[in-house]
């Protein structure tokens, strides 16, 4: 082996060594227990102090006189400190015979508090009698300190989790009371839907009836209206329109005409006057404010024959769709209203009137353009229209009012997506074979 | 839930005897009876348990709102008597268990026979002429100490514990006893034991009563023994040439004796 | 849904309108902000080229009826250039036809006439 520069010379490394081993046993024995950086202190088994170190008394603040065989150990802790040293540390100190590492707090003369780590072991005698205990205390605010700060972190991450959850929470009761609301608002939705359209309708002697309601939307209002009610004598008013729009204001628009054509039958029961009444009511109630509301709609008077004459209908029309009447003969035919008027544009609308006769088996059928503007193909001018209705209608000619109203039902549900409206029917008709007390027939 | 379960309850000691209920105190289990256990055993009945919160008891079971008053330890108290059908038993409770035990004599008389209280304090806060020992200062500093020191107790003492092979009795319920309570449960119980005033049900007290206190203790001093002794007029005081807090740890066998004397008197 | 676009221009007869796409529950609104924004004066008349409507339903003729409403408070009048078919059979259907004057395309008074006699 060669020794080559840059390595220092062993005798000199030990030569430097030795000065300070020498340096350290100067060091006495007595300095270091009263200096070293750690805190010690004996007592006897009861906790009387016996012997504390300087280092210990420095960082309390207290005097030796004052401490030793004055205080007991526990009179240096904290209350918190107490209590644990009473439950803990010392069953477990005379159970085992040492301890280590346990944090306690240590009371400091002015109020503040000494965060630390105590290890104690009992001395015994040479009999194997428990003498004293000897006990070590490290300060440990830095080590407090990090605690904290990792118990302060725990507890704004149980915070931030309990916000959370709560907000949470609070957005489930919300969406629930949302559900309820619109549960709330669909049974009143319901309720009103029933107020503008009869459960069922009335039994009419002597003649046979039937209707059917599409709503487009189960959820929306229909802006689609029918009603059948008796008026003076034997005779009976009946009406079925289309209000403009949709939702609640069409809603309130349905219930004004509704009741406003049954005020009017009662007091003049003419087809266009009570047709002429309800325009006047909506061009004063909308248009003349500046928010033009209308319905189409016909109104018809029917007195059935009852086997003592004819079955008469005089009908009037606001801008409404014809009826078609299928003939007992197996015809079908419109029954044109020409010059008739949106109801309620125009203040003395005009409106078309036209009458016919119901011999035993027919059936006048009225109507809304859902049925006529259904689309039957991809463009949307592909309608069912007008000729094509007709043409049903003969094919299925002659037929009573609920054999229509079935195969027109048959016909809507074939329509599919292609019926984008709402759509009423209302069909009446003279029986067949007539008799006084002929049951009305509904659907 | 089956209270048995629940509470932990173990019975031990001579079927035929008389019955001791051993009711541990605050932060501990009833693991605190082991030393005195062998002694009593001989001649009675023990019934040992856990409150529940505490030591081996079912965590499942404890809400706040229950443990938040002394009267839901007592019903714990009650509901082990119940499930185990005792009568005029013997309750020993240790620290804040002595007032539970004076609530549970008050709750199901029939079940309760004399009350043995271990370093027993009714109000641990000075309050004019009553000394408890403690300022209500010194009781919040110790509510928020035991707050924030959980986590070094518990990283603390978990080493220490495991980390003694020479004693192999010190197993690992004792571990569990002493380290791994809830910090939530105990600071309740904690709450719970410093903060409540149960002077006044000291007069309830009718049966035979035995109140044990040490010498030096740092938790009840000796002014709040000699007030329970006289506000309880069936009661004997015996005062322990013993240190601390847990006379049944730090002197066993001068407790043993204590209370076997104090049994003697009222068979 | 196609959306509704309006464009406006201003002739020596009045303004016109211009339309093209859909006429429906949600777009009608904005047919009537622009009606209620034109400076209509008394003896113009407010054209609205309809030719390139693709759908018109209620609301739509209701945005018509509230334009030649507030054409006649103005004292000015209002037609409908370039119906087609479609809307020109509701229309009639519903007697509108003899409420708005109708032009063909082209009648648009402020085009030359004669150009396109479709």
């Amino acid at each position: 082996m060669c020794r080559t520069g840059g390595v220092p010379d062993p005798a000199g490394d030990e030569a430097s060594t030795h000065a300070a081993f020498t340096a350290l046993l100067e060091d006495s024995a007595e300095d270091l227990y009263e200096s070293a950086p750690c805190g010690f202190l004996s007592t006897m088994m009861d906790g009387t102090i016996a012997k504390i170190n300087h280092t210990l008394l420095d960082w309390l603040g207290l005097d030796r006189r004052a401490v030793i065989g004055r205080m007991r150990f526990t009179d240096l802790l904290t209350v918190g400190g107490r209590l644990y040293h009473e439950t803990h540390f010392a069953p477990l100190l005379r159970m085992q015979g040492e301890l280590r590492g346990i944090a306690l707090e240590m009371k400091r003369r002015g109020g503040g508090r000494l965060p630390v780590l105590v290890s104690a072991v009992i001395k015994h005698g040479v009999g194997g009698e428990p003498l004293l205990i000897r006990i070590t205390v490290l300060d440990a605010s830095d080590r407090r300190a990090y605690e904290e700060e990792l118990l302060r972190r725990r507890q704004e991450a149980e915070r931030s989790r309990a916000e959370a959850e709560r907000a949470r929470a609070e957005a489930d009761e919300a969406r629930r009371q949302a559900e309820a609301d619109r549960a709330r608002l669909a049974d009143a939705l319901a309720v009103l839907q029933r107020s503008l359209v009869p459960d069922s309708l009335p039994a009419v002697p002597g003649l046979e009836t039937a209707v059917y309601y599409h709503a487009a939307s189960p959820d929306q209002l229909g802006g689609d209206f029918y009603d059948l009610f008796p008026v003076a004598g034997d005779r009976w008013a009946f009406f079925l329109g289309d209000v403009c729009g949709k939702g609640p204001e069409a809603a309130s628009l349905t219930s004004l005409t509704r009741y406003t054509l049954r005020a009017a039958a009662h007091h003049d029961p003419d087809p266009a006057a009570a047709l002429a009444t309800l325009n006047a009511v909506l061009h004063e109630r909308y248009t003349a404010g500046g928010n033009p509301r209308y319905c189409t709609c016909v109104f018809g008077i029917v007195e059935p024959g009852r086997g003592q004459g004819p079955t008469t209908v005089r009908l009037a029309s606001g801008g409404h769709p014809p009826a078609l009447v299928l003939r007992a003969d197996g015809r079908a035919e419109f029954l044109p209203t020409p010059g008739g008027m949106l109801v309620g544009v125009l203040p003395g609308a005009p409106i078309g009137t036209a009458q016919t006769v119901l011999a035993d088996g027919d059936t006048i059928v009225l109507y809304t353009d859902g049925l006529t503007e259904a689309r039957t193909g991809p463009g949307r001018d592909d309608l069912f229209g007008e000729d094509a209705l007709r043409a049903f209608a003969a094919e299925h000619a002659p037929a009573a009012p609920h054999e229509v109203i079935t195969a027109l039902t048959g016909l809507l549900k074939r329509f599919g997506d292609g019926l984008g409206d709402d759509t009423a029917l209302l069909a009446l008709g003279a029986p067949a074979t007539p008799s006084p007390a002929h049951p009305a027939r509904t659907s | 839930m089956d209270v048995r379960h629940r509470n932990n309850v173990k019975v031990t000691g001579r079927d035929d005897g008389p019955v001791l209920v051993l009711a541990h105190g605050f932060g501990c289990d009833q693991n605190m009876w082991r030393l005195v256990v062998p002694a009593l055993a001989e001649r009675y009945r023990l019934v040992l348990f856990d409150y529940v919160g505490s030591g081996g008891s079912a965590l499942s079971a404890w809400s706040e709102e229950r443990y938040s008053s002394l009267h839901g330890y007592a019903r714990d108290v009650v509901e082990v008597c119940e499930e185990l059908d005792l009568r005029r038993a013997v309750f020993v409770g240790h620290s804040v268990s002595a007032m539970v035990g004076v609530l549970a004599a008050q709750a199901a008389p029939e079940r309760i026979g004399a009350l043995v209280m271990v370093t027993p304090s009714p109000c641990y806060i000075d309050d004019e002429e009553y000394r408890g020992g403690f300022s209500t200062e010194d009781i919040e500093e110790l509510l928020a100490s035991l707050e924030a020191n959980y986590l070094g107790w518990s990283s603390a003492m978990a080493p220490v514990i495991m980390g003694n092979p020479e004693r192999p009795e010190l197993g690992q319920e004792l571990t569990n006893s002493f380290c791994a309570t809830d910090p939530d449960i105990a600071r309740v119980f904690a709450r719970t034991t410093f903060l409540t005033d149960s002077r006044d049900d000291l007069k309830s007290v009718s049966v035979p009563t035995l109140v044990l206190e040490c010498e030096q203790d740092a938790i009840a001093p000796r002014e709040v023994g000699a007030y329970v002794h006289a506000a309880i007029g069936s009661s004997r005081l015996v005062t322990l040439a013993a240190t601390g807090h847990c006379p049944q740890l730090s002197a066993p066998e001068a407790t043993t004796e204590a209370i076997l004397g104090f049994l003697d008197t009222i068979r | 849904m196609n959306p509704l676009r309006i464009t406006h221009r201003e002739t020596p007869a009045g303004p016109l309108l211009r339309l093209s796409g859909d006429l429906d529950f949600d777009q009608a609104p904005e047919l009537r902000r622009q009606v209620d924004q034109l400076d209509l004066r008394p003896g113009q008349c407010l054209v609205v080229d309809v030719s390139g409507l693709e759908f018109c339903d209620s609301s739509g003729i209701t945005a018509f009826l509230t334009a030649r409403q507030r054409a006649l408070e103005a004292r000015a009048d209002v037609a409908l250039s370039a119906v087609p078919a479609n809307l020109l059979r509701v229309l009639t259907l519903v007697g509108l036809d003899r409420v708005f004057t109708l032009l063909p395309a082209g009648g648009d008074p402020a085009r030359p006439t004669g150009q396109d006699t479709r």
